[in-house]
């Protein structure tokens, strides 16, 4: 059934990925095997949209249905889900697009990590602060405007002013590339999701 | 000896239609930047670039005047407006006048479209059009049935706080009566600078894709991708529906005397080739065809990544238009259309902000080896908004890389 599962959710059928995803949970199902599942299956599509064979529709999708099914088996699986680490993740100030971001979002939660969404035309400050409460491993920014490049900078600026220096910083979004990556300061960079989230996995020592 | 600014003006604009036409032109037409780099250059807060046009036009003389780009978009002012256009595209007169929605626009509708600087943004933040979810997905048989009513009466008493009532809506289309006679004055003034410095008036009419109707002020961008799986019928049927108001708005670029209609297009890059063909291309296609037939070449702005449905392009008539590209590699599209459809763009704005004014000339003579020969090719930046920040050596770089190497 998993296995069928599988092709489901990789092929898009959301209502039938859900409904089976519930049968699979009703009948005593295990929630950790159906969450590494559904992890694998947004790996697959990932690696499709990378190839060319996927588009955005599909990651968008692909987002809908992993949220969907986790939205009843993630409070099913009982204490620690081991995570690969956390990130707080947000789309820089003066920038008001979110579906770059939040599409990355649902493909790095996929692949085991924690992610903190502190939403979009973040301000410097909001992001030290977030840094703080949260202690996170990893600070994501996603920028689509060419006038997010500076706040970018300056927030990169900030968090080492604030003392927030063990975290690393990786940048995304449709206006980044190696060389914003140098003039922000960011120690890694991805214009798409599944290579951001390979990245974020290298970050943290684990093969990507 | 100098030419004049009518012989100037002449040349501009004979070198675009050439390339337009697939022709070679004397040197290569550049279409130059703007954006937040306009109201910098003059040292005034975007707030007072929006809202005082006396300053703007002030401001965009000066920027011209020091950059002279065969042509740009430096004298528009305002954000997206279609949806207003549609709504009022049965009084053709009133349609033209709403494409573009411009600050004291903004505060006299108080709609949640848009944000501007000095009113929900700070004073130097650039103008921003947000969007939103504005239609319930149990919504779309209405706007089957009737788009243009369910988008004036119900949609756009959503959006806009002051056209809630019918008082306050009767006052407010008074008031945006007033502002678009100043609004035109503003535009006017714009192009009788413009040509006395030598610049051609080029008029841009107008279109859209009618898919993209739905996904930037009915649905929302995101919304509209999921609707495409979950109720594909409805959503072919309103896109079906939305054909023939798009159409007579786009249709009003005749009255400005416009040669081209300029859109952008938003979901393209979104959509695999599957939907794209079943939702998105047939729809419009059918836009840009009936230009056509009125004499009308499209102008568009394939924004993203296009390469995917590139191959598209190649089902209209030669000469159908422009097609003007962000992301998509301009060497292959060029390699692609060559003889078939005039192309646009190559300079990517990273290098432009970030990058030398040597390393700007040396990537211009390289793209334009590749992609000169044969004519039919405008050089301009990907994305064409500059920020503030901009160094204005590498904005002459451009100019000066153009001179040489076009
Ligand atoms: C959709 C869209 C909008 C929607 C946004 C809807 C929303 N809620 O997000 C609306 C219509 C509201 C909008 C508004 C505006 N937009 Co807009 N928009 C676009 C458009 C068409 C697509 C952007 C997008 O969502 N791409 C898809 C996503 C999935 O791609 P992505 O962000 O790159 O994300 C991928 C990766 O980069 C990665 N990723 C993303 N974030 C992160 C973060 C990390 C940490 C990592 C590792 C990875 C990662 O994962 C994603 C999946 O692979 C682009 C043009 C284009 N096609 O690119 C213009 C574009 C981005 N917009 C632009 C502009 C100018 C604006 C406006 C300012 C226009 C205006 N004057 O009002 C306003 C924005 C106001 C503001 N200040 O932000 C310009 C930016 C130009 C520039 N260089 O500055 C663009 C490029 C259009 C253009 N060519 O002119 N826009």
């Amino acid at each position: 059934m998993l296995d069928e599962l599988f092709n489901k959710i990789v092929d898009m059928e959301e209502e039938e990925s859900i409904n089976m995803a519930k049968a699979y949970l009703e009948n005593g199902g295990d929630p950790q095997k159906l969450l590494e599942v559904c992890r694998n299956a947004m790996g697959v599509i990932g690696d499709k949209f990378e190839k060319g064979e996927y588009f955005l529709s599909e990651l968008i999708l692909g987002g809908e249905i992993f949220g969907g099914i986790m939205k009843f088996t993630l409070p099913l699986i009982k204490g620690d889900t081991k995570k690969l680490g956390k990130i707080v993740l947000g789309t820089v100030k003066d920038d008001i697009h979110n579906i770059g971001k939040d599409i990355f979002k649902a493909f790095v939660e996929a692949a085991g990590f924690e992610v903190v969404d502190i939403g979009v035309d973040t301000p410097a400050e909001k992001f030290v602060e977030a840094a703080k409460a949260h202690n996170p491993d990893i600070i994501g920014m996603s920028c689509l405007i060419t006038a997010g490049l500076s706040p970018m900078k300056k927030t990169v600026e900030a968090l080492k002013a604030a003392g927030i220096t063990d975290a690393k910083i990786i940048i995304g979004g449709g206006r980044v590339d190696e060389e914003v990556k140098q003039f922000a300061g960011a120690d890694a960079w991805a214009d798409d999701a599944a290579k951001g989230v390979r990245l974020c996995k290298q970050l943290m020592g684990v093969e990507g | 000896m100098a030419k004049s600014p009518k012989e100037l003006a002449e040349e501009r604009l004979a070198r675009f239609e050439a390339a337009a036409n697939l022709e070679e032109p004397d040197r290569v037409p550049l279409w130059g930047v703007s954006g937040d780099i306009i109201p910098a250059y003059s040292g005034i807060t975007q707030y007072e670039f929006n809202y005082d046009y006396e300053k703007a036009i002030k401001a965009i003389e000066k920027f011209i005047k020091d950059f002279p780009f065969d042509f740009s978009m430096a004298g528009l002012a305002g954000l997206e407006g279609r949806i207003f256009s549609i709504a009022f595209s049965e009084f053709p007169d009133l349609s033209v006048s709403l494409g573009m929605i411009t600050g004291p626009m903004h505060d006299i509708l108080q709609d949640k479209y848009y944000r501007y600087p000095g009113r929900e943004i700070e004073e130097n933040a650039s103008p921003q059009f947000i969007g939103g979810t504005f239609m319930e997905a149990d919504e779309y048989d209405k706007l089957i049935e009737d788009p243009i009513g369910f988008i004036s009466d119900t949609i756009l008493k959503r959006v806009c706080r002051n056209l809630a009532t019918p008082r306050q809506s009767m006052a407010a289309m008074v008031r945006l009566g007033i502002e678009i006679k100043k609004g035109g004055d503003f535009v006017a003034e714009v192009g009788r600078i413009s040509a006395q410095l030598g610049f051609p008036a080029i008029a841009l009419g107008w279109g859209y894709a009618p898919l993209d109707i739905i996904g930037d002020f009915l649905r929302g961008i995101e919304t509209v991708v999921l609707d495409l799986r979950r109720y594909p019928e409805k959503v072919k049927k309103a896109t079906e529906a939305l054909v023939e108001p798009v159409i007579n708005y786009a249709l009003t670029s005749k009255m400005i005397g416009a040669k081209y209609a300029f859109f952008p297009l938003h979901l393209n890059e979104y959509l695999s080739p599957k939907l794209y063909n079943e939702f998105y291309w047939p729809y419009l296609k059918k836009v840009i065809l009936r230009l056509l037939d009125e004499g009308i070449k499209s102008f568009i702005f394939f924004e993203g990544q296009h390469e995917a449905h590139l191959q598209t392009i190649l089902e209209l008539p030669r000469g159908w238009g422009i097609a003007y590209f962000e992301k998509t590699d301009i060497i292959k599209a060029k390699k692609l259309l060559q003889g078939h459809t005039c192309v646009m763009g190559g300079l990517p704005m990273g290098l432009v902000t970030g990058g030398t004014p040597a390393e700007i000339q040396e990537y211009i003579k390289k793209l334009l080896d590749e992609v000169k020969p044969g004519g039919g090719f405008i050089l301009a930046p990907g994305v064409s908004t500059a920020p503030a920040g901009t160094p204005l050596e590498n904005i002459s770089a451009i100019i000066e890389a153009v001179e040489k190497y076009g």
